[in-house]
């Protein structure tokens, strides 16, 4: 089944979470990075809007007190497999607002982060690396998951079926 | 014995109409190559290189090993069947669709009017899951969906009304597809035709507001209300939705060539469905892929506006000088 995981790869959906950045990042993924000059889409990748949809997850910004909850649960809210990468200084240690009273952060006491890009803001050709790093990662767990539906399959039990929990309540208003 | 023997061979027909020749497989991987030439050349001309050609094809397979998910206080049948009904909706379309030159469809099956109800179902399907989703953004998708699928339907019914009344002149309406086509090619092609020029600006102002493409995919707006009514969906779900306007994208082109555009070449099956498929991709260029990277979202009552103003009039025009010359 490696053509189906190698087929997977090869279409990542992109998702921004914006956890309380200065915008500096968020400037940098949304227009520098995928301008026409680097182009993303021809890997594949897309820009969704829905955090369903999606299969790599930038976090920029230090994850301030407010955002943290709203953060964990968009997060939580991404389908299995994902790929989480860190944009920026601030996700990876809180950057020039490291040790203010409003930063629960950084990212990783709380969510596992898959690639750091360091920067203030990162560079285009960083972020871009960092795509490529993820692909990688994301490549070796939908192996992984292909080898235990099959080792499943072989056993003769069913996948068990996961049970949905919303990190919090889904009452959206 | 007999009858069984011929319900047996109908009952096979119906179903490779279906499932593989106009309908099913070839609707499916048509759309889909369209959707990826399509992505191409929006690239092409933002001077980008693009994703490959056979991406919406790599997302289907991406999509299908996804994790699905069901949002809690979501009907959970009503979701899960949403986009199923989308697709078994344009499968029927496109199996009734004849391809000029090339096979009939299934035509005791339906006509033109049973595209007309028929043409709606993806717009529901989608309605139905913003509605269902428990989501505020559904929920205005789904308004937004309503809102725009009223607009463009009523050019769209003045639209097959003239070429009704055309066809079955001087006495009565002839609605049936076949008929259409062997009536433009006895008399000529429609799109040729002075007298139907203004419907033929009208469909294909038609074409943008259906298929969600800018300026209109406003119920599907992902910046301002994140996708509407496809939030919620994730992995097998949203596979559908988009294998779903895949086969709508060739249901609309192909129906536009055979109200407009029927004509054949000599030379049989083998030349005929390349000029088919030719002439759904030039539509697809004008109507589509032109209009796409030419112009940004518009507001929803701009597009309703936008639809009673300008095709409204036009197919009404085509109707009355129809309807005087006959
Ligand atoms: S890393 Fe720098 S540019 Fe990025 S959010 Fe933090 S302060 Fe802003």
């Amino acid at each position: 089944m490696s053509f189906i995981s190698d087929m997977t790869v090869r279409s990542p959906w992109l998702f921004r979470i914006n956890a309380g950045s200065c915008n500096g990042c968020d400037v940098e993924l949304a227009t520098t990075a995928f301008i026409p000059r680097y182009d993303v889409e021809r890997l594949g990748c897309k820009y969704c809007g829905s955090p369903r949809h999606a299969d790599i997850v930038f976090i920029t910004g230090p994850l301030t007190v407010r955002m943290k909850d709203k953060v964990l649960r968009v997060w939580h809210d991404i389908p299995e497999p994902k790929v989480t990468i860190a944009v920026g200084i601030c996700p990876i240690s809180g950057g020039v607002f490291r040790g203010g009273h409003p930063i629960a952060g950084p990212v990783d006491r709380y969510l596992p982060v898959d690639v750091n890009v360091p920067g203030c803001p990162p560079r285009p050709q960083a972020i871009m690396e960092g795509v490529l790093l993820a692909k990688d990662i994301w490549l070796e767990r939908v192996r992984a998951q292909e080898e235990a539906r099959q080792s499943l399959k072989k056993l003769g039990a069913r996948p068990e079926e996961k049970k949905e929990e919303p990190f919090i309540d889904a009452g959206y208003l | 014995m007999h009858d069984l023997g011929s319900f047996l061979m109908q009952t096979l027909q119906g179903l490779f109409y279906l499932l593989i020749f106009p309908g099913g497989l070839f609707a499916l991987s048509l759309g889909l190559l369209f959707k990826g030439v399509d992505r191409k050349l929006e690239a092409r001309f933002q001077r980008r290189v693009g994703p490959p050609i056979l991406q919406p094809f790599i997302d289907c397979v991406k999509l299908a090993g996804k994790e699905e998910m069901v949002p809690r206080g979501a009907p959970r049948a009503y979701f899960v069947y949403a986009p199923l009904l989308g697709l078994v909706g344009m499968a029927v379309c496109a199996a009734l669709l004849p391809i000029p030159g090339v096979t009939h469809g299934m035509t005791d099956m339906g006509d033109l009017l049973v595209y007309f109800y028929l043409m709606p179902v993806p717009a529901f399907a989608l309605m139905m899951a913003g509605s269902s989703s428990g989501s505020p953004f559904g929920a205005l998708g789904f308004s937004r969906e309503m809102t725009i699928m009223l607009a463009y339907e009523i050019p769209l019914l003045l639209v097959i009304l003239a070429v009704a009344l055309l066809v079955g002149a001087p006495a009565s309406a002839e609605f049936s597809l076949n008929e259409i086509v062997e009536f433009q090619l006895a008399n000529g092609s429609f799109g040729l035709n002075p007298v139907m020029m203004p419907a033929l600006l009208a469909y294909l102002m038609f074409l943008p507001g259906t298929m969600g493409v800018p300026p209109f995919d406003i119920p599907e707006a992902e910046t301002e209300i994140l996708e509407g009514p496809l939030l919620e969906y994730s992995g097998a779900g949203l596979a559908f939705f988009s294998l779903t306007s895949a086969i709508k994208s060739i249901v609309v082109l192909g129906l536009g060539v055979v109200l407009f555009f029927p004509g054949t070449l000599p030379g049989g099956i083998l030349v005929n469905i390349p000029w088919f498929v030719l002439k759904c991709f030039m539509l697809m260029l004008v109507a589509l892929t032109f209009v796409k990277v030419a112009s940004a979202r518009i507001r929803i009552d701009q597009a309703f506006r936008f639809y009673i103003k300008y095709p409204t009039p036009l197919a009404a025009l085509s109707l009355i000088l129809v309807w005087v010359s006959r």
